[in-house]
């Protein structure tokens, strides 16, 4: 039993071990503001260059979504792709497996 | 891993785009190949190019106290090599510029390197290292999951740091800069990213082991023990 759903316990205990570290770090790190490393790697960028961050333009204009909800949404739905990719597939598999 | 918009000058921008496009078609020619001589290659492209999507769109928070997200190019690359697994990253990360402003166009070049090919390249290396060797099938995906997406990182990094090599120091001490924001917060998502797709590899070994047999994704042999003992 235990040995049959090995992968799935691991995983779980990842999760949870994941879990912990940010509830101990959150609490610890009182000015942690956990942005985005992208948006940091653009900061370290200004801070070498000297060039304040505001004056790097876009060489292809880009759109940009208009406030964090709608980056959000849009973000729910990117996964909201994968995971419909990801049950159709499985579901699919499952009903072969199941006709024999 | 996205470099902004506007975050690379034109020279490394068209550089990377450069590398890029022969890496893409490669991957466009060969997923023809792939789906022409075998059908059934098409949902496990959905469910590995699945989960790509899913997992590049969390942002998880990390002991450094930032967010980033884990890559899921692992199973791809396994299943399809890496110039496959650069085609699905390049729709994704499209995606991502057109509509969520994370990367852009101009960058895009850049990024495709970074998550599509240089992390799959390392995974593809650790995969073709082990995948008839005595190691567990299950602990080469663990490997190739946790390289393909630190390495990303890592390379994300090293585009920086060419773009903007510090004043004392270069290229090198950039390098580490860049490495302490980046590869960094990613090691922890690396590693539970990892734990989650060894998981989706067994249920694809369970109910579908026909394909990775047929795909030579492992050795037969290696792949019917797994199902007994899963």
């Amino acid at each position: 039993m235990l040995r049959r759903y090995r992968f799935e316990i691991l995983a779980i205990i990842a999760i949870l071990v994941f879990c912990a570290l940010f509830v101990y770090t959150s609490s610890k790190m009182g000015n942690a503001e956990f942005a985005g490393s992208d948006d940091m790697g653009s900061a370290q960028i200004s801070k070498i260059t000297g060039i304040p961050e505001e004056q790097f333009h876009p060489l292809i204009g880009q759109w940009v979504p208009p406030s964090g909800e709608i980056e959000s949404a849009l973000f729910a739905l990117q996964a909201a792709i994968g995971g419909i990719a990801v049950g159709w597939v499985f579901g699919y598999w499952k009903g072969l497996k199941e006709k024999g | 891993m996205h470099i902004m918009e506007g975050f690379l000058p034109w020279s490394w921008a068209a550089f990377w785009w450069l590398l890029a496009l022969p890496c893409l078609a490669l991957g466009v020619y060969q997923l023809n190949k792939v789906l022409k001589v075998d059908r059934e290659a098409l949902p496990l492209l959905g469910v590995t190019g699945g989960f790509v999507f899913i997992l590049s769109s969390l942002k998880l928070p990390s002991v450094t106290g930032s967010c980033s997200h884990p890559t899921g190019t692992g199973l791809p690359t396994i299943c399809f090599g890496p110039w496959i697994t650069s085609v699905i990253c390049a729709i994704v990360l499209l995606f991502q510029a057109l509509f969520l402003a994370h990367g852009g166009l101009s960058t895009m070049g850049a990024n495709i390197i970074s998550m599509g090919v240089a992390g799959p390249l390392i995974g593809w290396g650790i995969y073709r290292a082990l995948r008839d060797t005595r190691v567990s099938m299950f602990i080469t995906v663990f490997l190739v999951c946790a390289f393909a997406d630190l390495f990303t990182y890592v390379v994300t990094s090293l585009e920086l740091a060419l773009a903007y090599p510090a004043q004392v120091g270069g290229v090198g001490s950039s390098f580490v800069v860049f490495m302490g924001i980046f590869a960094i917060t990613q090691i922890p998502l690396a590693i539970v990213e990892s734990f989650v797709l060894v998981l989706v590899f067994k249920y694809i070994v369970q109910l579908r082991p026909g394909i990775l047999i047929r795909l030579k994704v492992f050795p037969e042999a290696k792949i019917m023990a797994a199902r007994v003992d899963a």
